[in-house]
């Protein structure tokens, strides 16, 4: 297990939102965490690299290789965030400040984990851009001078650039049509086999968590109401919500719901 | 080069008034002025000299003389030197102090920014007036003291629009990603957030700065300010105000020359608040 959180509660001072949820997932796989919106996923997401708000309060155990999180000092804390899990987000424009250029948000991350040498910096940039099917002319311009596509090819290079255990990809696609997500999917399913990193995959689109999840959860109003393998709870929901939710989504042809051809005349 | 509007985070809407470029230009004049007062100085500035008193315009006394036979050009050019570099002064003074508490408040958010807030809350609490009274009644009067309860007065205002901007840029992906990213509070501050509120800050201050300056005066006409024989617009009022019968013209330079130098500093301020559009950039 890389990463078990167990029985995290996070409440503000009305109610509680996230509501004594617990799940593993192991190493290497794409786990995908789905729900409708508000039902918590993101805060959830946010709770692993402590980045909530102060003014929310957490309950709970986030075990990240064998280590509470929840309970490191803010400097360790640092030196885990960025270098040992990553996260893209959707909103691609805003995932960059807007007046620094992308050299430079690649240069102060480094800078930021100890590698300060500006020549390693731009070689290892480079590769990550690479890596990620972009040009290097790239490198110096300014974050809106750069398509909806690449900029989140960009955030992904920058995610995986040194390496994390694990990856959190917070509705990555949602923001962009669908070939552009399509791409960037299939991009980071390759970036996944070649590094071997672990991915959360926050979505709403059942169409990616059958071609890429390994196994998933479903999030309901801040509780994990099913947990499993992809085929068993795509093919074989127990609970309600699940089944409303799979009949909810579209799809094309008689497949079963996860993918698997129905075995005629049997 | 998209340099400004890129470097200052804001989008420009109006591309170019000419009453706003009319104020820039007046603006860098003025400045201009005040610091070739320091080369002019055809006459010592506090060199009384009773047999020339109240002259009229001469080519040695361009603007004449006063009650003390002092040239009236000299003493105006130093006092704008006086007026407008103290108002510089607390205005720079409250920014180094207003900023980086704003920033702060507003990024540590939770308990930082209660205790930090409620400090500012309380110095938001005297009128500026009434604390510039106090301190020249138990510090003396002077125009460092002025100057003093000025930053005083002012620094909440930029502390307070810094951490409103702050508090809502920080909850943006980029500075979250940041952090995710493990780049200390101190660089984010500084390189993601602090660019951002240049802006806001540049139109406030601006708008200040004619405040400021009509403040030091009115302190300095009621002797709270610069203390003579210091040239000063307001204090040069006051000393002339006997004679305003017979020589009006010695009240209406320093007058028209604060009335002047705090239009065209509104003026640049309002240029300056439509060029960045900083409503609108609000209400997003």
């Amino acid at each position: 297990m890389i990463l078990s959180i167990e029985q995290l509660s996070i409440s503000s001072k009305e109610k509680k939102i996230i509501d004594n949820v617990s799940l593993s997932i192991r190493e290497g796989e794409w786990y995908a965490l789905v729900g409708q919106s508000g039902s918590g996923k993101s805060l959830l997401s946010q709770a692993i690299g402590r980045m909530l708000s102060p003014n929310l309060q957490v309950e709970g155990k986030i075990l990240f290789k064998d280590e509470d999180l929840l309970s490191l000092s803010p400097k360790r804390m640092r030196s885990f965030r960025g270098q040992k899990l990553s996260y893209v987000f959707q909103d691609y424009q805003g995932s960059f400040t807007p007046f620094r250029t992308i050299a430079q948000h690649f240069e102060e991350y480094q800078k930021a984990h100890g590698i300060p040498d500006t020549k390693d910096q731009q070689i290892n940039s480079m590769e990550a851009l690479d890596s990620v099917g972009l040009d290097e002319a790239l490198y110096n311009r300014y974050p809106f001078q750069l398509s909806g596509g690449q900029l989140q090819r960009v955030s992904i290079a920058m995610a995986l650039l040194l390496s994390p255990d694990l990856l959190i990809a917070d509705e990555i696609t949602t923001a962009l049509d669908s070939v552009s997500g399509h791409r960037i999917l299939e991009l980071l399913a390759k970036r996944q086999k070649e590094t071997g990193c672990t991915i959360l995959f926050i979505t709403h689109d059942w169409r990616h968590v059958r071609r890429y999840g390994t196994r998933l959860a479903v999030m309901k109003e801040g509780k994990i109401v099913e947990s499993g393998g992809k085929h068993r709870i795509l093919d074989h929901p127990q609970h309600e919500y699940t089944k409303q939710l799979i009949q909810a989504a579209p799809r094309i042809g008689h497949d079963l719901p996860s993918g698997l051809k129905e075995v005629e005349n049997v | 080069m998209k340099g400004l509007s890129v470097g200052i985070g804001l989008p420009k809407v109006k591309k170019h008034s000419w009453q706003g470029l009319m104020a820039v230009i007046c603006v860098i004049f003025v400045f201009v002025v005040a610091v070739y007062a320091f080369f002019y100085l055809r006459h010592d500035p506090t060199l009384t000299n009773l047999d020339h008193r109240l002259q009229d315009m001469s080519l040695q006394h361009p603007l004449g003389t006063d009650q003390l036979g002092r040239d009236v050009l000299t003493r105006l050019l130093l006092g704008g030197q006086q007026t407008i570099g103290y108002s510089l002064l607390a205005l720079i003074v409250a920014l180094i102090i207003g900023i980086p508490f704003g920033l702060i408040s507003g990024y540590k958010r939770g308990l930082v920014d209660r205790i930090f807030m409620r400090i500012a809350d309380g110095f938001l609490a005297f009128p500026d007036t009434i604390v510039a009274i106090v301190l020249s009644g138990l510090l003396g009067p002077g125009i460092g003291n002025l100057v003093l309860a000025i930053v005083m007065v002012k620094w909440v205002n930029y502390a307070r629009l810094v951490r409103s901007t702050v508090l809502s840029e920080s909850q943006k992906d980029y500075v979250l990603i940041a952090r995710i990213n493990g780049l200390p509070s101190s660089e984010i501050m500084r390189k993601h957030l602090f660019p951002h509120i240049m802006g806001h800050v540049f139109v406030l201050a601006s708008l200040d700065l004619g405040k400021i300056i009509l403040l030091i005066s009115a302190f300095s006409y009621i002797g709270l300010g610069a203390q003579p024989p210091v040239p000063e617009w307001g204090a040069m009022l006051n000393d002339s105000r006997p004679y305003f019968q017979s020589r009006p013209e010695l009240m209406i330079y320093p007058g028209l020359a604060i009335m002047v130098v705090v239009l065209l500093t509104n003026m640049l301020g309002d240029y300056l608040r439509d060029h960045y559009d900083v409503k609108k950039e609000v209400q997003q």
